[in-house]
């Protein structure tokens, strides 16, 4: 079958060249290889010669998700070119992805055989997702026991996100943040709302109701949008939920989903409470970019979708002060979401890709300069506490420590749960029922239902 | 599928229908099919034979590929998203194609007649969200069914209709409607070309005679055009069918298959369980399905629409 | 086509009262598009709506050019090209034969083609993904094209209309000692050509608009297409309705031209024949 193919293609090909058009499409991709081949035999020809520096030679590519400035060419460019004049064999082309398409294009990318070297991303893609397929080459050998100690000495569950079921770790980190939420400062203090708000940023469940009867009572039409259009930004709805009355997303052992919890449904039912009393508002239309959008109008007094990156995102277009907050929990001990991002390597069968690729991690991550100054492109925190305060004398340095105060209040990572894609889209589905007039009870239950099938399918 | 005797009319001379010239004929014949079918067999039965193929299997990323028989199919008869995406594919099909067709013969009428400029302009007009493209389009929509600062909601509020915001894509008895309304404006376009087209080759000898007869403007359309842009009619059934069917950009930019599964179309469905969840062999299976249901109604519509052809 | 004089009549005037309503409603979102693409940010999520950009700016389409628009341009148009190009002269070649010869297998072939496009394209990706990539092709514009091309729509449609090609002519050519490819080229083709400049503008529009198959072929900047690009600007976390706008008004452009320039074929009006197996 494979001979009748290639021969129809080449058929093809003929036809299409004879039609007189498209050439300049295959001879352009042709040219382009030549020049690779070139490139990379002078390359790896200067790299006997000039370097000993373990003798890498490879053309390796890497793809980023928008993390803070590493969505940029120019960012990243630089990182490449300074990392080149140690390794001179080593040829690293980036590609940038956008996290509406990137997924689809990391899935074709295994499908067609044509991965590339480098991701970069959170755990939960990363370990739990193409790790726990078989796809990604063990860090192991990163992770020496120095890091190791570093990045325990932040949190331990940095470590326990990034090593999957078997042992093997599939992510390298680099950075990590709490999601908070924010407040327009503005319309809190017109309300006299802010008085419910505690000095480090926290506040209580029965505080966070007077709030919004607060603003509301100013004449604030909307307060706030709770968002379950489409699973964008659902780490802000997931966290009110669980903090409303301290319930937990997953078990401790991460094997199931516990939204269905007495905790968690009397939370479910607090909001569908709110909103009935018009003191909150839902959009089963909205995801978290909408809702945003809102909040940087200055419709909306509060957003659930908030970090120190989308506050750099939102700074220019903002004509109020938008102002961290903790999201409200019972005990006014909050735990807040985390995000981990850092780096895997795709397994495409070539030792020395994989070795070039893992020294370029090490050079961004561990490097005692471009370490520090990669965590600072994130727009995030460290991981390794030995990094201390990346941002100090920086202009950044106040915004900042306005977010690192949150880093305290790091919850479990939960992401890394099984069934993880399936329970994103059971959650937003859950989302919109109860909002839609499904009780709490049934609601819940069809979301743990769909989740333990979920749980189930992965083993 | 109707017959090939219709086409060997009186001028052909069925008596030198020897084997020679039998073998010649398909011999040229498939000498002019060979470009096309390099492309078709290639590109389009091959993956599709790969398709139906791995349909029984087990065929998922991360895990072992086994052959499994028929329990894709049978899972997805027991699926409620399947069965409720099902639903609402047939609820799609059955208000986008009638009005489609229906609207775009309307359109063509009132403008096939006019000044040629006129008629090019309108004709560029209802093809315009064609021409727009899907992303930029859905965009546009989205934000004009937005509940807080939508175009709809703001309208109909400044007027009095409404008094309060309504999500109209996140509500699940309007969400539907409004992916239909956006479908239908992307999908008139093309029937409008075709039908101006044919509508301006019917003979207008024919229309005259019938005129002078003192038929009405209905009897004319219909005894003497109608049945002469059959073949256009049946052209656009299919196609709008088949395209309706296949709906699922509209609806991964706009709703996710929300709310509560209301907007979820079989196409949308496939792409979710194969692209987000891995599940290459049950999105196949669906796939093979769906592929099934549309080519008994393409079927059905060539039988009812091709018998009152004329050649 | 000639155009007849019709009185003044209320059902014309209601007509025409209906189709420009109508019109505003079809135009509306490509208006919205291009002045919004002129719009600051401020102004283009302002609510209520600002209905004119006040102080037009050409922010969003500098910020629009410092990516790699122009290429992404480029590569929608060649990709778009040298699909349509393929598809008019594979479809009326095929379309011809499959309408005015008799040959064996001729029913079947055009059976397998009628359900083939029954089948949803999606389903196919994943199988098309392994044959690119068998054939290196993945990541190339000609994962896009070929199957562009393989998809027998064209071929249907050409086949529709050359049905209507009198078996006279074709016959007088034969007898006058005309080979296959001369009457093709000389009869065939200029009976076909408005049906061609309609396929034409589809096929150029439809591979131009196949978002998700660009999508999942393409994953190198130095190949995506303008629909990717704009997909791109919509980052996760800020929409940028300005640029992603500009995005789309710089992409309408190229498909306008082409709709214009063969739309004037139709003029000369065109039909289809009945379908037959």
């Amino acid at each position: 079958m494979k001979k009748t193919l290639s021969l129809l293609l080449a058929t093809g090909m003929v036809a299409g060249t004879l039609a007189g058009c498209g050439t300049t499409a295959t001879s352009s991709s042709a040219a382009e290889s030549t020049a690779t081949s070139t490139a990379e035999s002078t390359a790896s020809a200067t790299a006997d010669s000039a370097t000993a520096d373990a003798g890498l030679a490879a053309d390796i590519t890497m793809w980023t998700y928008p993390i803070g400035k590493f969505k940029d060419a120019e960012t990243v460019d630089g990182i490449v070119k300074s990392f080149q004049e140690k390794n001179p064999g080593v040829n690293i082309k980036v590609e940038y992805l956008d996290y509406t398409n990137g997924d689809d294009q990391v899935t074709s990318a295994i499908e067609a055989n044509t991965t590339p070297d480098i991701i970069m991303e959170g755990p939960e893609r990363l370990v739990s997702n193409w790790g726990a397929k078989g796809k990604m080459v063990d860090l192991s050998d990163l992770w020496t026991a120095e890091a190791k100690a570093d990045i325990n000495a932040t949190s331990a569950s940095i470590e326990a996100a990034c090593k999957a079921a078997d042992g093997a770790y599939y992510e390298y980190p680099l950075c990590m943040t709490t999601h908070c939420m924010a407040i327009n400062k503005e319309m809190f203090e017109a309300a006299d709302a802010l008085q419910y708000i505690n000095e480090d940023g926290t506040w209580t469940t029965e505080n966070f109701g007077k709030a919004l009867q607060a603003l509301k009572d100013s004449g604030i039409d909307t307060t706030g949008v709770v968002y379950c259009g489409g699973q964008g930004g659902d780490q802000g709805t997931r966290a009110l939920v669980n903090n409303l009355y301290s319930g937990k997303f997953t078990d401790d052992a991460h094997t199931a989903y516990t939204a269905d919890s007495d905790a968690n449904k009397k939370g479910l039912q607090q909001l569908v409470d709110w909103c009935g009393a018009g003191l909150l508002s839902f959009d089963t239309a909205a995801v978290a970019s909408d809702e945003l959008q809102l909040f940087a109008n200055g419709t909306i007094a509060m957003t659930f979708c908030w970090n120190a990156s989308n506050q750099a995102t939102y700074a220019e277009s903002v004509t109020f002060t938008p102002m961290p907050v903790a999201f409200p929990s019972d005990d006014g001990k909050p735990e807040l979401c985390g995000g981990i991002w850092g780096f895997g390597v795709f397994n495409n069968g070539d030792d020395a890709k994989a070795a070039a690729a893992k020294a370029f991690i090490q050079y961004i991550c561990d490097d005692a300069t471009q370490g520090p100054a990669s965590v600072q492109l994130t727009g995030f925190f460290p991981v390794r506490a030995s990094y201390g305060d990346v941002y100090a004398g920086t202009e950044d340095e106040a915004r900042m420590a306005a977010f690192s105060a949150y880093m305290q209040y790091l919850g479990d990572y939960y992401n890394v749960t099984p069934g993880w894609a399936e329970q994103r889209t059971a959650w937003w589905n859950m989302l919109q029922q109860i909002f839609t007039g499904t009780s709490v009870e049934d609601a819940s239950a069809t979301y743990a239902a769909a989740c333990a099938t979920a749980i189930e399918a992965a083993k | 599928m109707g017959n090939g005797k219709s086409t060997l009319m009186a001028g052909q001379k069925p008596t030198v229908f020897n084997n020679a010239i039998v073998r010649q004929q398909t011999i040229s014949a498939y000498l002019f099919l060979l470009p096309a079918m390099v492309f078709f067999v290639g590109f389009v039965v091959i993956p599709m034979v790969m398709c139906l193929a791995t349909s029984f299997f087990n065929y998922s990323m991360g895990k072992p590929f086994e052959f499994i028989g028929l329990n894709n199919y049978l899972e997805m008869f027991k699926d409620q998203v399947f069965l409720k995406s099902l639903r609402n594919t047939f609820v799609l099909v059955a208000v986008a194609v009638p009005t489609v067709t229906a609207f775009s013969l309307w359109v063509s009428c009132a403008i096939y007649q006019m000044h040629a400029i006129k008629r090019s302009f309108f004709r560029c007009v209802f093809y315009l969200p064609v021409v727009t493209g899907t992303v930029a389009v859905a965009v546009v929509w989205k934000w004009m069914f937005n509940k807080y600062t939508g175009l709809l909601n703001y309208i109909l509020n400044a007027t009095g209709i409404l008094n309060e915001n309504v999500s109209w894509l996140g509500d699940a008895k309007t969400a539907l409607w409004c992916i239909i309304l956006i479908l239908f404006t992307t999908s008139i376009g093309q029937p409008i070309v075709l039908y101006v087209a044919a509508l301006g080759n019917v003979d207008p000898s024919l229309i005259d005679a019938g005129q002078v007869d003192g038929a009405t403007p209905f009897q004319v359309f219909w005894h003497i055009k109608w049945p002469q842009i059959m073949p256009t009619t049946l052209y656009i059934l299919v196609i709008t069918t088949i395209n309706s069917f296949q709906c699922y950009a509209l609806i991964q930019l706009l709703t996710s298959g929300g709310p509560d599964n209301s907007t979820s179309t079989i196409m949308y469905y496939i792409y979710y369980e194969a692209f987000k969840l891995y599940r290459y062999g049950y999105g196949n299976a669906m796939g093979v399905i769906l592929a099934i249901i549309i080519a008994l109604l393409s079927a059905l519509q060539f039988k009812v629409t091709g018998s009152g052809a004329t050649d | 086509m000639e155009t007849k004089k019709s009185l003044i009549t209320p059902g014309t005037v209601l007509t025409n009262i209906v189709l420009a309503l109508l019109s505003v409603f079809f135009i509306f979102p490509l208006y919205w598009i291009i002045t919004g693409s002129f719009k600051d940010p401020i102004a283009v999520n302002a609510s209520p709506p600002v209905w004119f950009p006040t102080e037009p700016t050409l922010d969003n389409y500098v910020r629009l050019l410092s990516n790699p628009a122009m290429k992404w341009l480029w590569n929608s148009v060649l990709l778009s090209v040298v699909a349509m190009a393929l598809t008019c002269l594979t479809a009326a070649m095929a379309g011809y034969v499959l309408a005015k010869k008799r040959f064996v297998g001729q029913k079947v072939i055009f059976s397998i083609m009628i359900c083939a496009m029954a089948l949803p394209k999606q389903v196919i990706l994943v199988p098309l993904l392994k044959e690119m990539s068998a054939l290196g092709l993945h990541d190339t514009l000609w994962g896009v094209i070929l199957p562009t091309v393989g998809w027998p729509f064209g071929i249907f449609l050409m086949k529709q209309f050359s049905e209507t090609i009198p078996t006279e002519m074709l016959e007088a050519a034969r007898i006058d000692g005309a080979g296959e490819t001369r009457t093709f080229v000389d009869i065939v083709l200029p009976m076909v050509k408005p049906g061609l400049g309609a396929l034409a503008i589809f096929t150029f529009i439809n591979s131009w608009n196949d978002y998700f198959l660009q999508l999942i072929m393409l994953n190198s900047s130095r190949n995506l297409t303008i629909s990717l690009g704009i997909a791109k600007l919509q980052a996760e976390m800020s929409n940028d309705f300005g640029l992603i706008m500009a995005g789309a008004a710089l992409a309408a452009i190229p498909i306008i031209t082409v709709f214009l320039m063969f739309q004037k074929y139709f003029t000369q009006g065109i039909a289809m024949g009945a379908v037959k197996g």
